[in-house]
């Protein structure tokens, strides 16, 4: 074949434009480690990129959410305890006062304790976090029992489960309805009063009228509403402890899910430093190559 | 013995002249582009007969054409493949836009976009009396809205580009034309003495090749009769689609009409495209070239027949991710707003009730607002009131959704100055209520609301469509490139000029000289001893 100067330059120019191309593309890896840059790099990994984002996303969301429960659920749990203690201080000073001996004097001064508890526990019904009454179903921005009458403020429907998402479709229960606890597990309606508070009262006007045996019966009462608290705080360590499990499943997947994305988009380093090494090397023959097949014409033999 | 010798040596004088002159011309365009290099055809002079029986005796050499190297095959072949290459030049390029307007996979695109929007809302989940999130939720809603606004206004801008380059396109066909019928006329009497117009035929294979890489053309010289003189009388044609663009002296130009709104191919198309007509007036079906990959990306729809019955290029050109964003945002506020997902009717924004601002019972807790809503006509959202009566029909609310494009795609009024407006509840009463939020949280994962899968695998699959058509045409591109290269190079092979060539050549022709100037100089000697000395 006949082979004529413009040829070779013009494959020069080609071929060193090529090289200098893919020299680039390693080159656009390394500064972004990233495979891809644009889809058609590979629609594939581009594909698998768009997906693997949201699954990351969706997950740190999901921490998120986890976190926010736990500590709601945190302070749930540390009232319910502060209410045990209300209660079973109430039990005590109830076997007390069942005491017939007990002079009129110190049945006053259980009275006046029980009274103590009772505006401590109308106190707890109306926990708050971050402004939001925690037992108040639905109406957050409402306290549950009326401090004045000790009666509830609200309704609230043992159905007004408040739900935080911490998977896909898989959510969770956050908080304890204020008739679930304070009215023996029914539901809470306005102007009643709720089981809790009634037997607090009973047992004050058991002890205003020195009723031993009516505080003694109230004694049983005040075991139910302690079984009562009991079975909500399992229901609410039991959440807690799903709660742990899936934040330690969101960490591990969120690993998994973070390195997965990064298998599919990111650069092996090494690997492409050594194609850009060997791509430079190509450049370079490409370049030392044309110089001299470019030099030399029969014009620089002829004198 | 006459002066024979003299008259000899001087033919051979003048052929090498020439000769040299040809290699020096050809020296001079070695870097000329679509320049074939010309040689002498030279022959020996007609001999003279003797009449004593000696034979015939030489009468030195003539130079009797000036030729070009050239195979007019490779100039067929060149044409045809760069009416590909250019098609896929054009088409690789458009793309290559589109990519980089989707801008995926990044941290900024459309899933980022999404993503923190649905964060917002899981944050509105936990918290949903909070002013602080409802505000968040607002905001992001408006940066899913923005963004589609502003893909659809780059979409319309490229297409707006790419039509530009369409005119510019046609207006070069017009000039390269005229520029070949000029050419016609000159190579044609230039070559009536029966030369061939070697250097203005080369001109006029450059113009050719530039316009075979805009549009399918077919070049031919067809022998149309012959000249008093016996020679072929040859005109040179080019046609598209088997009309001529120039036939012989004559230039048939093209045109470009905007289209009507009724002559819009596809409904998502902006005002003002341009057709591409024959100045008659007639149909022009482009084929190939760069003006097809134009108009393959500005119109293609995936053949789909448009509003006033036209059916769009069988591409996925720029209305078609038009048609697609308008479809996503239709649907997804379809589903959002009134939990209309694949025809069942769900729980969405419209069915909830935000917060009551002044938190007095339940008469002033909003109800009935749809999240997103349309810009107007004077680029302002319209609240969700003037988007959808509260007495319209469920047809007549479909109806709506259909006027929601990517352009016109924004968040209601009310959520915009009202942030109370955006619905969690499922009850005016409960602030804590987040019955619809869920539900709206929920339609991230409805595989039921696209039929590529929930909204995040529509645009996953949108994303990866263009990356394998792009991709595509990088391969196309990439091979058509190598074939027209490889073409170029035989040409260049054929018709090049090659220094080395030339150089060896020259010496080969001024040693002829140097000898048929030795010859001279002999015969000098000759008749100089003849004539002075003797006697």
């Amino acid at each position: 074949m006949r082979v004529t100067n413009n040829m070779l330059i013009n494959n020069m120019i080609g071929y060193i434009g090529k090289n200098l191309y893919n020299m680039s593309k390693y080159q656009n890896q390394l500064a972004t480690g990233k495979k891809i840059s644009v889809p058609s790099d590979n629609p594939v990994v581009a594909a698998r990129a768009l997906k693997l984002r949201t699954d990351v996303a969706e997950i740190e969301q999901y921490q998120r959410n986890v976190e926010d429960a736990q500590s709601w659920l945190d302070i749930t749990e540390n009232t319910l305890s502060q209410i045990g203690d209300v209660l079973q201080r109430a039990r005590e000073l109830a076997v007390q006062g069942a005491n017939g001996p007990l002079g009129q004097d110190d049945t006053n001064k259980i009275k006046a304790e029980v009274e103590q508890l009772r505006t401590q526990l109308i106190h707890l019904a109306n926990t708050t976090y971050a402004g939001r009454y925690i037992f108040s179903g639905y109406k957050t921005d409402k306290p549950l029992i009326d401090e004045s009458t000790g009666d509830f403020a609200i309704d609230v429907s043992n159905s007004e489960a408040i739900k935080f998402e911490i998977g896909v479709g898989d959510d969770i229960n956050i908080n304890v309805t204020g008739g679930d606890l304070f009215n023996g597990g029914g539901d809470a309606s306005a102007t009643n009063r709720g089981k809790l508070i009634e037997d607090f009262d009973n047992f004050i006007t058991a002890l205003g009228n020195g009723d031993h045996s009516a505080v003694s019966n109230l004694i049983a009462d005040i075991d139910d509403d302690i079984n009562n608290l009991l079975r909500i705080r399992a229901d609410v360590g039991a959440r807690q402890n799903r709660l742990e499990l899936t934040a330690n499943r969101l960490g591990s997947d969120n690993i998994a899910f973070t390195k997965l994305m990064s298998e599919n988009e990111d650069v092996d380093m090494s690997e492409t430093i050594i194609n850009l090494k060997n791509e430079e090397n190509v450049y370079r023959a490409s370049l030392a190559g044309g110089a001299r097949i470019i030099m030399p014409t029969l014009v620089d033999f002829l004198k | 013995m006459s002066f024979f010798g003299f008259n000899v040596a001087l033919r051979g004088l003048y052929t090498a002249q020439k000769s040299l002159d040809i290699v020096n011309h050809n020296i001079n365009n070695v870097n000329t582009t679509g320049y074939s290099r010309q040689y002498a055809v030279q022959t020996a002079a007609r001999p003279m007969s003797t009449y004593n029986g000696t034979g015939m005796i030489g009468t030195g050499s003539n130079i009797n054409a000036v030729e070009r190297m050239r195979d007019e095959y490779l100039d067929y072949k060149y044409w045809g493949e760069n009416i590909i290459y250019g098609e896929w030049e054009a088409k690789r390029s458009v793309l290559a836009d589109l990519e980089a307007l989707f801008n995926e996979p990044s941290d900024s695109g459309f899933t980022t976009v999404l993503n923190n929007f649905f964060s917002s809302l899981q944050e509105l989940a936990k918290d949903p009396s909070s002013p602080a999130v409802r505000a968040l939720v607002s905001q992001r809603g408006v940066t899913v809205a923005k963004y589609f606004n502003s893909m659809a206004a780059h979409l319309e801008k490229l297409q707006d580009d790419v039509n530009y380059r369409i005119r510019t396109k046609v207006e070069e066909i017009n000039s390269l034309a005229t520029q070949i019928q000029q050419l016609n006329r000159q190579i044609y009497i230039a070559e009536l003495g029966g030369n061939t117009a070697n250097d203005l035929r080369d001109q006029r294979g450059v113009l050719v090749d530039k316009l075979s890489k805009i549009i399918n053309i077919e070049a031919n010289e067809v022998v149309v009769g012959t000249l008093p003189d016996g020679t072929e009388d040859k005109h040179f044609i080019i046609t598209i689609s088997g009309k001529a663009l120039v036939n012989h002296f004559d230039v048939s130009k093209l045109s470009v009409v905007q289209r009507e709104e009724d002559e819009k191919v596809n409904a998502e198309d902006i005002s003002g495209l341009y057709e591409i007509k024959w100045a008659d007036g007639n149909i022009l079906e482009v084929k190939g070239g760069e003006l097809r990959g134009y108009l393959d990306v500005r119109d293609g729809n995936g053949g789909e027949v448009g509003p006033n019955g036209i059916q769009s290029p069988m591409y996925k050109g720029i209305p078609y991710y038009m048609k697609k964003l308008n479809e996503f945002v239709q649907t997804f506020a379809k589903a959002f707003n009134e939990g209309i997902i694949g025809g069942t009717d769900g729980y969405g924004h419209a069915d909830g009730y935000g917060i009551d601002p002044d938190g007095d019972g339940p008469a002033a807790a909003s109800h009935g607002i749809r999240f997103f809503t349309m810009l107007g006509p004077d680029g302002q959202p319209l609240s969700s009131a003037a988007f959808i009566d509260e007495s319209a029909t469920p047809s007549e609310i479909e109806q709506r959704y259909k006027q929601l494009t990517a352009k016109n795609f924004a968040v209601s009024l009310d959520v915009t100055t009202d942030y109370n407006t955006i619905a969690a509840s499922s009850n005016g009463a409960e602030v804590g209520n987040i019955d619809i939020l869920n539900a709206l949280l929920k339609m991230r994962h409805d595989e039921h609301m696209f039929s590529e899968g929930a909204p995040e695998d529509f645009m996953k699959s949108l994303v990866s469509n263009l990356g394998v058509d792009s991709q595509q045409a990088t391969n196309y591109l990439e091979r058509q490139e190598t074939i027209v290269n490889q073409v170029e190079s035989n040409r260049l092979s054929v018709s090049g000029v090659s220094l080395d060539e030339e150089m060896a050549n020259m010496v080969r022709y001024l040693h002829a000289y140097n000898s048929a100037a030795m010859m001279i100089s002999t015969m000098n000697e000759i008749y100089d001893v003849l004539i002075n000395r003797m006697g």
